[in-house]
């Protein structure tokens, strides 16, 4: 009888482990867009503040220096957005997983 | 404010001197990089508040000293949150940007802060300042800065928003942060609406226009009143300074009729030395007294 009921344990275990990380693939995958969305809009916000360092329209340099110690976030990502730059189609492309 | 030479340096000098006989705790601030101050009271200034009378004292503000140490801070805070390689090579950059332009008048509104909040018990701060360009400069950071931070606000919550719908969605559990750069933008949009309504408010701050009876100066002291309209400060005050004869340049006394005048006659001497500027408001003293308190 408990035989019986450690397998119904084992296999409610795992059918309980297999939900949680479909659950979390959906929820992954629901929100992908909006992740790369964000991440976009973190590296505009990057690129507003920081312009003026690479020869973009910026606001007053003061205000970049005083937000400068709260964007280290940004600064990696804009230098990681260096590898991709160059072909920023196809980039967008596997986020909207389009073959 | 005026064009360069009008004679801002003396005029306040004289104002600040008015003022401090008249019991007033008054100080004196020097924003102009020529620093007149110094060759006006015939003594050496410096950031420390010299008392040159009872009531008075006088200060000059050393924009250079206060761009080093606003970049040393901004570097400081930078090597304290970055992590070790991200912060590795700013002191390149640092020697560069104390050269950017815009620093100049944000040292003079540093310094301005600084002022305020270390003089706020004394009945009256007489700032002489730069000539034209540096000073309109400064009066058009607040306004200039809080159109970009209008902007970066909006974009930070709109980031903040997605960032909490992910976690949300995700059911990540962690506390949720607050975000130090938005506060930092709210921190920042404070002050400068503070500067902002500083400037704008007729009972805290009065600008004063110096100019002389000559074409240049006129011509200059329209564009200014111009500027400061468009930012939304009005003139309380027009100095006629260095006047020998009643006023024959004045554009049918349009441009400047609703503004209070103050007349300063030509000195045939130089005003250097605290004895003198006495010498010259004793002298007038009848016909400034009646005009400043006309103002």
């Amino acid at each position: 009888m408990s035989k019986i009921r450690t397998t119904i344990r084992e296999i409610w275990g795992k059918v309980a482990g297999i939900w949680q990380v479909a659950d979390g693939v959906a929820r992954g995958k629901a929100v992908e867009i909006t992740e790369y969305e964000a991440e976009e809009l973190y590296h505009i916000f990057g690129i507003i503040v920081l312009g003026s360092f690479v020869g973009l329209p910026s606001p007053p340099m003061q205000i970049s220096l005083d937000l400068m110690p709260f964007m280290e976030k940004e600064l990696i990502l804009m230098m990681e957005k260096v590898d991709t730059a160059h072909e920023p189609i196809s980039d967008l492309f596997s986020v909207l997983d389009i073959d | 404010m005026g064009k360069g030479g009008v004679g801002k340096s003396t005029a306040s000098a004289l104002n600040s001197l008015f003022l401090a006989q008249k019991g007033f705790k008054v100080l004196l601030v020097s924003l102009d990089p020529a620093h007149n101050q110094s060759d006006i009271f015939k003594r050496q200034l410096s950031y420390k508040a010299t008392e040159v009378l009872p009531n008075l004292s006088v200060i000059e503000v050393d924009q250079e000293h206060w761009i080093k140490q606003y970049l040393k801070d901004v570097q400081h805070q930078i090597k304290k949150t970055y992590s070790y390689l991200t912060a590795f090579n700013l002191d390149r950059y640092f020697k560069v940007i104390k050269h950017s332009p815009g620093l100049e008048e944000y040292a003079l509104i540093l310094a301005f802060k600084d002022i305020r909040k270390r003089f706020e018990n004394l009945d009256f701060l007489v700032f002489d300042m730069p000539p034209t360009a540096l000073a309109l400069k400064f009066f058009n950071i607040p306004p200039l800065s809080l159109i970009w931070i209008e902007h970066m606000l909006a974009l930070r919550e709109e980031i903040i928003k997605k960032r909490d719908l992910v976690t949300k969605i995700k059911i990540i559990k962690k506390e949720r942060e607050t975000d130090k750069t938005l506060n930092k933008i709210n921190e920042m949009r404070n002050d400068y609406l503070d500067l902002k309504n500083t400037f704008e408010s007729p009972s805290n701050t009065h600008v004063k226009l110096v100019l002389n009876p000559d074409k240049l100066s006129f011509a200059e002291s329209l564009r200014i009143l111009s500027f400061l309209k468009d930012i939304n400060i009005n003139l309380s005050q027009l100095i006629l300074n260095k006047m020998k004869n009643v006023l024959s340049w004045d554009d049918n006394g349009n441009a400047f009729a609703d503004i209070p005048r103050l007349i300063f006659p030509n000195s045939e001497e130089p005003l250097i030395g605290i004895d003198r500027l006495q010498e010259f408001l004793i002298k007038n003293n009848n016909s400034i007294e009646k005009q400043m308190i006309e103002v």
